[in-house]
């Protein structure tokens, strides 16, 4: 049996940790007592057997992505605290301007205003720690039956993971007074929000974008469905992301009839 | 917070977010805790971003890790149940008791999952120790920093980790 006080020297030996002259003293030590030299034979043999059998836990890419996006979202709202007010008036004027004068804020009126903010609202949650997904799958034949008897309608989910769009998952949200789908897709490290509901009286939309705080919404709405999509992906990425979306309806509604 | 501040913390943090992961799952022994804790911590450490002034790739490693060992830490008393849990187990796995029955344990797996069941049933004050040292290869100094203990505790802990782990799987004394 040894002293504690000397297995902890021997340990702070084997791992480089001592001083040249206590090492000295050490080996000396080693050399001429059999039962510390045995310690120091097995200390080496445990070791080496945890640092070479020791798994290591690579980063799940799903983290990787949401530890991203976390860090944008953060970093926007810090950005926006920061901001002193006479900046905001100013920017709220000038914006005021270039919306009368341009077409591209389609976005207008208050209740688009506000769903706006909620689907907004909603993305920059969803990318906080455990709130993007209720189901996790990459299976839209799981993600869809999950929503049975959660909403009074059945979601078409597709998935693009041949497009480089693939599914994250899928989970309930709250819009505009209602119950909606919201289903995560990424795109590298980026992650992707749907929000959908039935449409209203089969009123339809056209694609429309709007930019907040660093995300791209874009919204339509077909005969069926009311969409949101909200991402900090590139405009013409996200574009193209909603393309396969109306495609993948399109191509529902053609079966249907 | 700037756009080429957040490019900074990226390119600072996300190349260690393996070893940040990999510390979680030990200290939380479970994947979907190790996954909030390395979400968590790394919104910390964005917050901290600007205290942080390292340049170098291994300090930046050491001071996630510190946070990521917080942010763990803070994850368990918030969870009292599995603190509750892991207690127990600490207590049912006391020196004595694994120097009782080593064969039985040790024989019946392989050495890498004998080896994994030994290090989950270390004190969490030691694996840490362990993952930092063996997997991590950080300096009793950086581990100091990390657990924020002195050095000579890290010493001192590192080396009754060790002997436990012999303890476990040395079952023969000739296997070792």
């Amino acid at each position: 049996m040894t002293h504690p006080a000397f297995e902890a020297l021997l340990d702070a030996y084997l791992d480089g940790e001592l001083a040249a002259s206590d090492a000295a003293e050490l080996e000396q030590h080693l050399r001429a007592c059999p039962a510390c030299s045995r310690l120091e034979r097995r200390r080496r043999a445990v070791t080496s057997a945890v640092r070479e059998h020791l798994p290591r836990f690579p980063a799940p890419e799903m983290l990787r992505t949401r530890v991203r996006a976390g860090a944008r979202a953060e970093a926007s709202r810090a950005e926006r605290r920061r901001v002193p007010l006479w900046t905001a008036f100013a920017v709220a004027a000038s914006l005021a301007v270039v919306a009368l004068g341009s077409r591209q804020l389609a976005l207008r009126g208050a209740a688009g205003e506000a769903i706006t903010n909620q689907v907004l609202a909603s993305h920059v949650r969803s990318l906080m720690p455990g709130h993007l997904t209720d189901v996790l799958s990459s299976d839209q034949h799981t993600v869809k039956p999950w929503f049975n008897g959660k909403l009074d309608f059945s979601p078409p989910v597709y998935d693009f993971a041949g497009g480089g769009f693939p599914l994250l998952g899928g989970r309930l949200d709250y819009v505009d007074g209602r119950p909606v789908a919201a289903l995560a897709y990424s795109r590298r490290q980026h992650v992707i929000n749907v929000f959908l509901w039935p449409a209203e009286r089969g009123r339809t939309a056209g694609p429309r974008a709007a930019t907040r705080q660093g995300y791209h919404l874009l919204h339509w709405a077909t005969p069926a469905y009311t969409y949101w999509v909200a991402s900090d992906l590139g405009l013409s990425e996200l574009s193209d992301f909603a393309a396969l979306l109306q495609r993948g309806d399109s191509a529902a509604a053609a079966a249907v009839r | 917070m700037e756009s080429s501040e957040l490019e900074r913390f990226e390119a600072v943090v996300l190349p260690h977010l393996d070893a940040a992961y990999t510390l979680a799952r030990y200290l939380t022994r479970n994947d979907h805790d190790a996954q909030d804790v390395v979400q968590d911590a790394s919104l910390r450490a964005l917050r901290y971003f600007a205290g942080f002034r390292g340049g170098e790739s291994g300090e930046g490693r050491a001071w996630l890790l510190a946070i990521v060992r917080n942010t763990a830490y803070t994850w368990r008393q918030r969870h009292r149940t599995d603190t509750l849990t892991t207690e127990f187990d600490e207590e049912r796995h006391s020196e004595t008791m694994a120097g009782e029955h080593p064969e039985a344990a040790v024989e019946a797996e392989s050495e890498r999952a004998a080896l994994l069941k030994a290090i989950d049933e270390l004190p969490l004050d030691f694996r840490e120790v362990i993952v930092l040292r063996e997997l991590e290869g950080l300096s009793y100094k950086e581990i100091s920093d990390v657990a924020g203990v002195p050095v000579g505790t890290v010493m001192s802990r590192l080396s009754r980790a060790r002997r436990r782990l012999e303890a476990a799987l040395c079952a023969e004394p000739e296997d070792c």
